[in-house]
């Protein structure tokens, strides 16, 4: 309503994004010390992410020979603004809400759309052959998860009669999204994954690519790009949270601490698939996108929809 | 005390960021670089502090390697090792911290960044001459450096031209010259692949990429007999010493096999990483470090976890395949038996023909099958590793190594470098490199073990 | 409106924040760009020619795809909306545009042309 409102909105979803960027980092570390055999000292974990950042941010950022600087500069920062508005529409708990919008799913969903580009930007704009087909990949994957996602977002969207994002929460009081629409939060994280480069969707920057979009950045550029990747992560679960899981639902703890549980509840799988899924041959990906998640995804709208007449009647 | 500071003591905990240039003769080292819990390798670059620079080069590959220094982001530094008593010579660092102990390496890649990063050491100068690619300021009508639109070398480089395609649209082709230090590939293997868009169109291989090490080494060993024992050793530490002693004295079967196991597993844990495993990859190179005859349940648990991850198989089926003809055109080996070709130097061996040997051989000839022979391969190794009982080998002139027979006339490696262009082409750059990494070749072989088996007769 | 206010803030915060923060670089790290700094990595051999070209964008029948199934989700929006209230007519309806596309997508698989190498 003022500046106030908007100061306040600004901070806290810096606070959430930087605290959801630090867990998740420190999640991937310790998930990957478990699966290589190694012993898990979390307490080190806690600092290590700091170490890398630290020794990332004390070398020199280098260039390449006629690269585009300012959509390389952009590009981090482009993914990092996104990633944010997207996490800005998830609410907290009832009434606290950054980006309190009549249809927060068409926000997110635009935000989420224009990931494409800074992804394509970071491969593009070196100048380089790897991160070329990097970013090029890229595009090919965005367009690829981009109607899963819309899809089932609207699903959900279906039983509460709106976009914004406090009723599709408020429409789970008796039964979650997860429950009574099964593909739906499948089908999401799959899509999430995608927006995210992670795992079994990291094509952009596979180590079949020597590092891909990231090949030729490092210093203070490197350090960026990846809190914006984690950051688009955590704004994934956070909006999966909302949607699929309930929000702010549950007994006895106040409802912020139920979404930040239930975030992560959901952050830890999706971070552990980096670890357990081989990368995607992007070309199978493709096929197998449109041949046979986009039809699922369908079903799910349909089912809901249906789902939705009969709760009417 | 400011952030500089702040952040150097920070940063100090961490394992150091490491790009490994491998040369000849640093087999031994190289896959184990991993294991070590100082240092973290990384594939490019520019991610890395210190470059660490293990073997002997050639000219070709030591411009390359003065190019990839000059591409670390300062402050950087430079650890080197050389096998044998040479130091590194004919190296162009000049600030190198030159180890003769390879165990050394993590503590020496530690202690070297952070001297670097507090300040107490320089950053390593650069190398090469600070010199633009092409002579570009100021020439052509708007100082692009030619005359028309895309005429010329802006910046010192053209542009790609056009180049016909198979779907009939005729879009720009570029050539990258993949190099001898690019992660995924083989060290020391070069490639000039003409790409469109992400599939690959033409595969040649420059002259020098089938040359390695031993041409700098052998200006200082030429006065060697060929053949002597001088020689022999001096390759033996090129390549893996149970195999190069069976061609020569009879050796355990157990050390044999065992080597065999360990070595495919090595190769496994790359295999994973390539494939977006990197945690479970270092958990199989423990294994493959750790493992003993006696104790083989891990390796057939993650032969049952392979079997049962269908995302591996996703990204591996179908890719690569190599024709029947084609593997009898090689000499032998796990890509050979592979494809269904089931040549296999043990099978002639009387320790091993008492064992029941029978060589693992699979019909489909593609990434997925050679990743699936080669985790059998390991498992039946260990079994014979238990069951032989101190039997020894019959040497013979011909060994089965880990690629292929080693002593015949023309090695696995060579052969399999030569089948890399036709196999390449019209492979899209993902699968590409899925195909080159289940090949398992090894460039030192490639070059220097035919002459191993030209010196072994002799003698 | 607040809300659409709060998003712009925060989208140009994050932003102009990153943007700084990658600017003050210069203060932690500080160096000269050489010219074989400069060169794109591709194993240490220098590149013949720059990257940029005019790319063979293989999945282009794919993008085709996409706008259709683009502009079906810019009619999904308000039609999750008003769905409910307009009962098994907007359903039976949109049923029918879906699977028009959908014989669009079979169409592109049985051609091939979701593959490209």
């Amino acid at each position: 309503m003022n500046a106030l409102g908007v100061v306040i909105a600004v901070v806290s979803v810096a606070f959430v994004a930087a605290a959801g960027v630090y867990v998740t980092a420190w999640i991937d570390l310790v998930l990957a010390r478990a699966v290589a055999g190694l012993e898990v000292r979390p307490l080190d974990a806690l600092i290590a992410p700091l170490r890398w950042a630290a020794a990332t941010a004390l070398k020199a950022r280098t260039t390449t020979e006629r690269p585009d600087a300012e959509a390389w500069a952009l590009a981090p920062a482009l993914l990092a603004a996104l990633a944010a508005v997207g996490l800005a529409a998830v609410p907290l708990a009832p009434g606290l809400l950054a980006a309190d919008v009549a249809n927060g799913i068409v926000l997110f969903g635009a935000a989420m759309a224009l990931v494409v580009v800074a992804v394509f930007l970071q491969g593009w704009s070196p100048n380089s052959p790897l991160p070329m087909i990097g970013g090029y990949r890229f595009i090919a994957q965005g367009l690829s998860y981009e109607i899963p996602l819309a899809v089932v977002l609207i699903a959900a969207a279906l039983p509460a009669r709106s976009l914004a994002i406090a009723p599709i929460v408020t429409s789970q009081e008796h039964l979650w999204n997860v429950v009574r629409q099964p593909l739906g939060l499948p089908l999401y994280l799959m899509a999430g994954l995608g927006l995210a480069f992670w795992g079994p969707l990291a094509l952009p920057e596979g180590q079949d690519l020597a590092g891909g979009s990231s090949l030729e950045t490092s210093g203070a550029s490197l350090l960026l790009w990846r809190a914006a990747q984690l950051l688009v992560l955590v704004a994934v679960a956070a909006m999966g949270t909302a949607v699929f899981l309930g929000g702010w639902l549950g007994p006895l703890l106040p409802g912020a601490a139920w979404m930040i549980l239930k975030t992560l509840f959901l952050l830890i799988p999706l971070i552990a698939t980096r670890h357990f899924v081989a990368r995607v041959p992007t070309e199978r990906y493709v096929v197998v996108s449109w041949a046979i998640l986009i039809p699922l995804s369908l079903l799910d709208v349909f089912a809901a929809g249906i789902q939705a007449l009969m709760a009417a009647r | 005390m400011g952030l500089k500071t702040a952040f150097a003591r920070l940063a100090a905990g961490a394992p150091a960021r490491c790009f490994a240039i491998v040369g000849a003769g640093a087999d031994e080292i190289a896959p184990w670089l991993r294991l070590d819990p100082e240092l973290a390798i990384v594939d490019s670059p520019r991610a890395a502090d210190v470059l660490l620079v293990l073997g002997r080069f050639n000219e070709d590959t030591l411009h390359a390697a003065a190019a990839v220094h000059d591409l670390v982001p300062p402050p950087r530094g430079v650890v080197s090792w050389s096998p044998g008593h040479e130091a590194a010579r004919g190296l162009p660092f000049t600030d190198a911290v030159a180890l003769s102990d390879p165990s050394e390496i993590g503590s020496a890649a530690v202690r070297l960044r952070d001297e670097l990063l507090s300040g107490r050491r320089a950053s390593s100068p650069d190398i090469l001459p600070d010199v633009d690619p092409a002579p570009w300021r100021g020439v052509g009508p708007f100082g692009q450096g030619g005359a028309g639109m895309t005429g010329g070398v802006p910046y010192g480089r053209p542009l790609a031209g056009r180049a016909n395609d198979r779907d009939g649209l005729k879009l720009d082709q570029i050539l990258v010259r993949v190099g001898p230090f690019l992660p995924p590939f083989p060290p020391g293997l070069m490639l000039d692949v003409k790409i469109q868009g992400d599939v690959i169109q033409e595969v040649s291989m420059p002259a020098a990429a089938l040359d390695d090490g031993s041409s700098v080494a052998d200006e200082h060993h030429s006065s060697e007999a060929p053949g002597s024992t001088e020689a022999m050793t001096r390759f033996a530490a090129v390549q893996h010493d149970p195999f190069i002693a069976a061609l020569m004295r009879p050796v355990p079967v157990a050390d044999l096999e065992l080597a065999r196991a360990r070595h495919h597993l090595a190769w496994l844990a790359e295999a994973l990483r390539v494939s977006g495993l990197e945690a479970y990859g270092r958990r199989v190179l423990k294994l493959a470090r750790t493992v003993r005859p006696e104790a083989a349940e891990p390796v057939d648990d993650l032969s049952r976890w392979l079997r049962r991850n269908l995302s591996l198989r996703w990204g591996t089926s179908g890719v690569g395949v190599v024709s029947a003809s084609q593997a009898a055109a090689l000499p032998g080996g796990p890509v050979a038996r592979a494809a269904g070709d089931g040549r296999d130097v043990r099978s002639l061996d009387p320790a091993y023909q008492r064992l029941g040997f029978m060589p693992v051989v699979l019909e489909v000839g593609d990434a997925l099958a050679r990743w699936r022979l080669r985790v059998a391969e390991a498992q039946q190794a260990l079994t014979l590793a238990k069951r032989s009982n101190g039997s020894v080998t019959t040497p013979s002139g011909l060994v089965e190594g880990l690629r292929g027979p080693m002593g015949a006339r023309v090695s696995a490696s060579t052969a399999l470098v030569t089948m890399l262009p036709e196999l390449l082409v019209g492979m899209e750059w993902g699968d590409a490199v899925t195909a080159v990494v289940s090949l398992d070749i090894d460039m030192a072989e490639a070059a220097v073990l035919h002459d191993v088996a030209a010196e072994g007769r002799a003698s | 409106m607040h809300g659409i206010a709060a998003a712009l803030a925060i989208f140009f915060v994050t932003l102009v924040g990153f943007l700084i923060l990658r600017a003050s670089e210069r203060h932690i790290a500080p160096s000269k760009s050489t010219a074989p700094a400069r060169v794109p990595f591709t194993g240490g051999r220098a590149p013949d020619t720059h990257a940029w070209n005019r790319y063979h964008v293989r999945y282009y029948p794919m993008s085709l795809l996409f706008l259709a199934f683009d502009m079906e989700m810019v009619f999904m929006y308000p039609w999750a909306v008003v769905f409910v209230d307009e009962g098994l007519i907007a359903l039976i309806e949109m049923l029918m545009f879906i699977v028009i596309l959908l014989f669009g997508i079979l169409y592109t698989w049985r051609e091939r042309a979701l593959e490209w190498a």
